[in-house]
């Protein structure tokens, strides 16, 4: 019956509620879509390093160097082999590449170009990359990147010379998107032999290894391995996880997602305001009839239920509206930004849906609240004489 | 008989800007158990207040109003509405139903207020609304109804939890001679079955059906009896 009779008060006016519903499914389709579409963003760039969580890259200790997001190393500085094989030996390691890298000019045609070579076995390359076209094969031939052959002109059986050695290309590698490990798409790639006899660098050891572990909960495993083990006396390798450059990702793309919801909110905000105009408008109206509730015996608090009640059903609808219509909000911007609507039946989307409508509800709450207790505050008599 | 409504020496000051007006001043009443007592007084005579004290739904400035052996002054906001809700029926003069709910749910409403179980207050309903005559309306709302019609809800509502007192403003103010004949039987009837009623009004006709009146004058009882009417 106080649902009815709520129902019916609101039904009474009902353009009015209708447009006080329509200001919270706006505010509430706001913040969820936003919310969806941030959630699916963050999907879509994690989906790039998704294959590199259980990577684990092991550089020289002193020297290791940020640039351009890219890590660069002192070619003066290596990890010896000895230590290299000691690492690749610890528990947890499934398989492991070691990469020795520098950055050159070589020349194709008449055209010279600076680039980057890696010395690789052919077994990592193929774990890592595919071929776009062509077969890969390392021995006195290369594999070079799809943006480098793309530049050039590059075709399979081209020839490029570097430091002086010819070296014929066999295979040109798929486009790869940002990897913290190897860069492929503007370098070249040659077997270790090669490198070292291209640049001399016979015993040197390596600028950096490559480990994947079996598992991911086994990657601080073994850090703590390579902690102990080999720079238990002096420190001489750096570990670098992947995993917490993808929790770094997490973080900022929930930053960014609780940044637009917040702009978003501004919308729920105005719902709220106008929820709160015509509860007071409403308690206005109707002074004579709290007047007459209150001379049949009805509490102050029973009057203020009665009001939160409205509210509440205006949130309630608007909510339930406004989280529905987000799954196609969501759609449009995804359609639009991502090209791609992949991530958009998922746990967060349906999380964020909740989230839309928890607001609405509570906006609809707090703004509705003063004008029920101040309904509930009138003096039956005055009220009951109020025209 | 008991007394059922008892004031003592009753005073309401309101205060209008810097003015105090004393709208009751002093005024010493008893109403026994099963009493049918007018109020007369012309308009801003102070009957109407006087009315709403009895009826708790204000508080004097001083003395006492002593509702079947409770001194409401010691009674909080929330004794108050119970006493309301319980002990008390109220008929105005505008109807005062709400318009939103049906013939049947105005008087439901303080059957809900006092938790009523519904197949009770269902049965109470309709023979109510019956004995005022107007059970063919309990699905209109109060717009769909004549002034006459509407006052008879009113009453059925007044009713609905067994009040002890009835009180009526000017229940017939608004109605044809007619219409105003049925009202006041009606209340007479509930009088006959014991239930103790105060009316206001300031026409004489109504008077009669009552068996005591009191003339009211700048919030002063001014005449008793017979004299009071007329």
């Amino acid at each position: 019956m106080y649902f009815q009779l709520a129902f019916r008060n609101l039904k009474r006016n009902s353009l009015r509620s209708s447009l006080a519903v329509v200001g919270i499914v706006i505010g509430v389709m706001a913040i969820a879509s936003i919310g969806i579409f941030s959630a699916n963003l963050k999907m879509t760039i994690l989906s790039n390093f998704q294959n590199v969580t259980d990577e684990v890259l092991i550089y020289p200790a002193y020297t290791l160097h940020f640039r351009h997001g890219v890590v660069t190393t002192s070619s003066m500085m290596y990890i010896d082999r000895r230590t290299a094989d000691r690492i690749v030996k610890l528990p947890y390691v499934k398989t492991y590449a070691f990469v020795k890298s520098t950055f050159t000019t070589a020349s194709y045609r008449d055209e010279v170009f600076g680039v980057r070579v890696y010395g690789m076995s052919k077994k990592a390359v193929n774990r890592m990359f595919k071929p776009s076209s062509g077969f890969i094969r390392l021995s006195d031939s290369c594999v070079v990147g799809y943006d480098l052959a793309d530049r050039l002109d590059l075709r399979v059986g081209s020839r490029i010379e570097v430091e002086g050695h010819s070296l014929r290309v066999s295979a040109i590698l798929k486009k790869e998107g940002a990897r913290f490990d190897v860069n492929p798409n503007d370098a070249i790639i040659v077997s270790l032999r090669d490198y070292d006899k291209i640049f001399n660098t016979q015993g040197k050891g390596y600028n950096f290894i490559v480990v994947w572990v079996n598992s991911l909960k086994d990657v601080s495993l073994f850090k703590n391995a390579v902690e102990k083990t080999i720079n238990g006396r002096v420190k001489k390798v750096e570990v670098f996880e992947l995993e917490i450059i993808i929790n770094k990702i997490n973080k900022i793309y929930d930053f960014v997602s609780r940044f637009l919801m917040a702009i978003a909110g501004i919308s729920l905000l105005v719902a709220g305001v106008s929820i709160l105009n015509i509860m007071l408008m409403s308690t206005l109206e109707r002074t004579k009839e709290i007047g007459v509730m209150m001379a049949i015996g009805a509490y102050r608090s029973t009057i203020l239920k009665l009001f939160l009640l409205e509210s509440l059903i205006l949130g309630m609808i608007g909510s339930v509206i406004g989280a529905l219509l987000s799954i196609f909000g969501g759609y449009i911007v995804d359609i639009m930004i991502l090209h791609s609507t992949k991530y958009l039946l998922s746990l967060t989307t349906v999380y964020y849906m909740f989230e839309g409508a928890f607001f609405g509800l509570a906006t609809t709450l707090i703004s509705g609240f003063y004008p029920a207790w101040k309904a509930s505050r009138l003096e039956p008599l005055e009220a009951l004489r109020y025209e | 008989m008991r007394e059922i409504i008892k004031l003592i020496d009753v005073v309401k000051i309101y205060k209008i800007g810097s003015e105090s007006v004393y709208a009751v001043n002093g005024v010493s009443l008893n109403v026994s158990e099963g009493e049918f007592l007018c109020i007369m007084g012309a308009s801003g005579s102070g009957k109407t207040t006087l009315l709403s004290l009895i009826g708790c739904l204000d508080r004097p400035t001083s003395g006492k109003v002593i509702l079947d052996g409770i001194d409401t002054n010691k009674l909080s906001e929330r004794e108050l509405a119970d006493v309301r809700r319980e002990k008390l029926g109220f008929i105005f003069q505008q109807y005062h139903l709400i318009p939103t709910l049906t013939a049947f749910e105005n008087v439901e409403l303080p059957m809900l207020l006092k938790g009523v179980p519904k197949l009770e207050r269902k049965r109470k309903i309709m023979k109510l609304l019956e004995i005022m005559g107007i059970a063919e309306a309990a699905d209109r709302k109060p717009s769909e109804l004549s002034g006459g019609m509407q006052q008879r809800v009113a009453i059925a509502r007044a009713l609905a939890n067994d009040p002890e007192i009835l009180l009526c403003d000017e229940p017939t103010g608004n109605l044809d001679t007619k219409s105003g004949e049925v009202v006041m039987r009606l209340i007479k009837e509930q009088n006959e079955r014991g239930v103790t009623v105060v009316l206001v009004t300031h026409d004489p006709e109504i008077a009669k059906y009552a068996e005591k009146v009191v003339r009211i004058k700048d919030g002063k009882i001014i005449a008793e009896g017979l004299e009071a009417i007329y």
